[in-house]
C-alpha cells in the first residue's frame, strides 16, 4: 500500500515547490491512475513515491510517504526499489544496453539483486509469455520498435515482482491492442495483490480499468474519485485533461440544448448508447 | 549497425570459453612481442591464427578485415625500414638517398610479422567470441558487474546513438537543413545535429541511471548470471599452460636469450 500524506517538494536550488499537499492513497491490490498536462509533475511524483526523490535526486520533501507503512525516503535506494518497481516514461532508457538479447535484458534486475539462474529463467519465461513477447527473446533489444521495446522495458519492471509498481505513461509507443494488454496485465497483477499507480493520457483506459482517478494539477491532486465521476467533471478540461469521446459528445449534445442538463453523462460505449437512447425517448 | 564483429556460427573455436580465447590472445602478443625472432610471430599466423579462422569459418572476413587494417601498416613499415633503415649495411638496391639493405627489410619483417600478429590474434578473438558471453564469462571470473556494464553497454549504445543522430538529421533535412556543397559548407550544415544530440544524451543518461537504479544495479546482493558460460577443466589447464609459456617467454626475454 502506498500513502502520501501532504508531500510537497521543490527541486535542488530552488524555493518553489512543484508539488505541493499531495495526498495519495493506493490500497494493496488497488490501480489508481493520475492524469493531468504535459510538465505538472507527474514524473516528479512517480520518483518521490519510488524513492529516488530526494534520495538520488536531491531537492526538499516535505510530508510523508509510505509503501507499507514503511517510510519510503528512510530506505537506502536498493532496499527502495525492491519494494516499488518503476517503469519510466521512455523506453528507450529503461533498456539497460548492456545485454544483447531480450531474454538476458529482461534478467538483468534479477541478476543484481541475486536472484538464483534457475527461478531466473522460470519468471523471465513468465513474464515473457505474459506479455506475448516470447518471439522477440532471442533479438537484440535494440533491434525492436518502440512498441516491442516498451514491452520489453514493461517485462524488466514486472519480472522483479514487487508489491507497488509505478508506471509513467507505459503506454506511450504501443497501438490499441497493445495499450489493451498491458492494461489488462495490470488488472491481472492487481488480482494478485500488487498495487498500481499508473500515471497515463489514455484516459478511456483508465475508466476501464483503474479504481480510481486522480487529478494532478497546479502542484496539487485537485480532484480525486471512481473513474466514471472524475471523467464526467466538467471542470476537467480547465485542468488540462482530456475525458473519453462519448463524454465528450454527449457534453456537446448537451452544451446545444439537445439533451437533458440534469442527465449524468456517459464514459464509455454502452453508457453513450444509453444516454442517447433514454434522451431522445425523453424528447 | 552494430559495433561488434562478431559473426554467431557453429564451431570448436566459438564454443570454446571466451576467457580462454582472450587469454591465448593476450598470451600470443606478449609471447611475439617478447621472443624477439621475426620467425615465431609469423609461425603462430600460420600454424595457429589462420587454422583457428578457417575452422571458425571466419577467414573471409578475417581476410577482408586485416587487408583492410593491416597492409597500409605493412607498406609504410617496409618502405620506411627498408629504404631509410640507419643500421643497414648490406646493400640490394639504391634510388638516390633511399637505400634498400637487408638489415632494414629483417627489421620491418620483424616488426611487421609482430604487429600482424596482434592484429589477426585480436580479429579471430573478436570475430569468434559473442561480446555478451565474454562479460558473463569475465563476470564469473570475478570482474566487477559495474565494468561489464561500462564495457557491454558502450559497445551497444554507440549504434543506437548513431540512430537517433541520423533521426535527427533526417528531421533536420526536412526543415531545410541542406547537406551538399564543400566539405567546410558541409561541416557547418552539422552544427544543429551537435545540440540535440549532446543534449539528448544528458537527458538520456540521466533517465537510464534512474531506470538501472530501479532494477536493482546498485543492490549490495552477490549478482548472479543469468547466461552460464562452460569452462570445463582441460580449457582451464590449458589457459594456465599458455600463460607459462607467455611468463617464460618474457623471462627468457629479460635474461638476454633471444638477443
Amino acid at each position: 500500500m502506498i500513502e502520501l500524506r501532504d508531500v510537497a517538494y521543490a527541486y535542488p536550488d530552488t524555493d518553489r515547490y512543484v508539488l505541493d499537499g499531495i495526498d495519495l492513497t493506493v490500497a494493496r491490490g488497488e490501480v489508481v491512475g493520475v492524469v493531468g498536462a504535459s510538465g505538472v509533475g507527474k514524473t516528479t511524483l512517480a520518483k518521490i513515491i519510488a524513492g529516488f526523490i530526494p534520495n538520488v535526486e536531491g531537492g526538499t520533501l516535505d510530508g510523508s510517504v509510505t509503501v507499507d507503512t514503511v517510510p519510503i525516503s528512510s530506505l537506502p535506494l536498493a532496499e527502495a526499489v525492491a519494494q516499488v518497481g518503476l517503469v519510466i516514461q521512455n523506453p528507450f532508457n529503461q533498456i539497460s544496453g548492456a545485454k544483447f538479447t531480450v531474454r538476458e535484458e529482461i534478467a538483468f534486475g534479477l541478476e543484481n539483486t541475486g536472484v538464483p539462474r534457475e527461478e531466473m529463467i522460470t519468471r523471465v519465461s513468465d513474464v515473457a509469455k505474459l506479455l506475448r513477447i516470447e518471439h522477440l527473446l532471442d533479438r537484440s533489444p535494440y533491434a525492436l520498435s518502440g512498441g516491442q521495446m516498451q514491452l520489453v522495458a514493461i517485462a524488466s519492471v514486472i519480472v522483479m515482482g514487487t508489491p507497488v509498481l509505478v508506471m509513467d505513461e507505459p503506454t506511450s509507443q504501443l497501438d490499441p491492442g497493445g495499450s489493451r494488454m498491458v492494461f489488462d496485465i495490470i488488472s491481472a497483477l492487481t488480482d494478485a495483490g500488487t498495487s498500481v499507480l499508473i500515471f497515463e493520457h489514455k484516459v478511456e483506459l483508465l475508466r476501464e480499468h483503474a479504481d480510481r482517478i486522480a487529478v494532478l494539477a497546479d502542484g496539487r491532486i485537485v480532484h480525486q474519485d471512481t473513474p466514471r465521476a472524475v471523467l464526467t467533471d466538467d471542470r476537467l478540461e480547465s485542468w488540462s485533461v482530456g475525458s473519453t469521446r462519448y463524454t465528450r459528445a454527449a457534453r456537446a449534445a448537451r452544451d446545444a440544448g439537445l439533451t437533458n442538463p440534469e442527465a449524468a453523462l456517459p464514459v464509455s460505449l454502452s453508457d453513450s448508447t444509453d444516454y442517447f437512447t433514454t434522451q431522445r425517448a425523453g424528447r | 549497425m552494430t559495433t561488434t564483429l562478431y559473426e554467431d556460427r557453429e564451431s570448436v573455436i566459438h564454443r570454446l570459453n571466451p576467457v580462454t580465447k582472450l587469454v591465448a590472445m593476450l598470451s600470443i602478443i606478449i609471447i611475439v612481442f617478447a621472443v624477439q625472432i621475426w620467425w615465431v610471430a609469423l609461425g603462430i599466423i600460420v600454424f595457429v591464427v589462420v587454422p583457428a579462422a578457417v575452422v571458425s569459418g571466419t577467414g573471409g572476413r578475417l581476410l577482408s578485415l586485416s587487408l583492410k587494417l593491416l597492409l597500409p601498416i605493412l607498406i609504410v613499415l617496409v618502405l620506411l625500414q627498408g629504404l631509410f633503415f640507419p643500421e643497414g649495411t648490406t646493400v640490394l638496391a639504391e634510388f638516390g638517398p633511399a637505400r634498400v639493405t637487408v638489415e632494414g627489410l629483417m627489421f620491418a619483417l620483424g616488426i611487421g610479422s609482430r604487429i600482424a600478429a596482434l592484429v589477426l590474434c585480436s580479429l579471430v578473438l573478436l570475430l569468434t567470441t559473442n561480446p555478451a558471453l565474454l562479460m558473463t564469462s569475465l563476470t564469473q571470473k570475478g570482474m566487477s558487474p559495474k565494468m561489464s556494464y561500462v564495457i557491454s553497454s558502450t559497445l551497444q549504445i554507440i549504434p543506437a546513438f548513431h540512430t537517433r543522430a541520423q533521426s535527427i538529421l533526417l528531421a533536420q533535412q526536412a526543415r531545410g537543413l541542406r547537406l551538399k556543397g564543400n566539405p567546410l559548407r558541409r561541416a557547418g550544415a552539422l552544427l544543429p545535429l551537435v545540440s540535440p544530440l549532446v543534449l539528448g544524451m544528458f537527458t538520456d543518461v540521466e533517465e537510464r541511471s534512474t531506470a538501472m537504479e530501479a532494477r536493482g544495479f546498485s543492490s549490495p546482493a552477490t549478482h548472479t548470471s543469468f547466461v552460464i558460460v562452460d569452462d570445463p577443466l582441460g580449457q582451464k589447464i590449458a589457459r594456465w599452460l599458455i600463460v607459462a609459456i607467455a611468463v617464460t617467454s618474457v623471462v627468457l626475454s629479460l635474461l638476454g636469450v633471444f638477443k
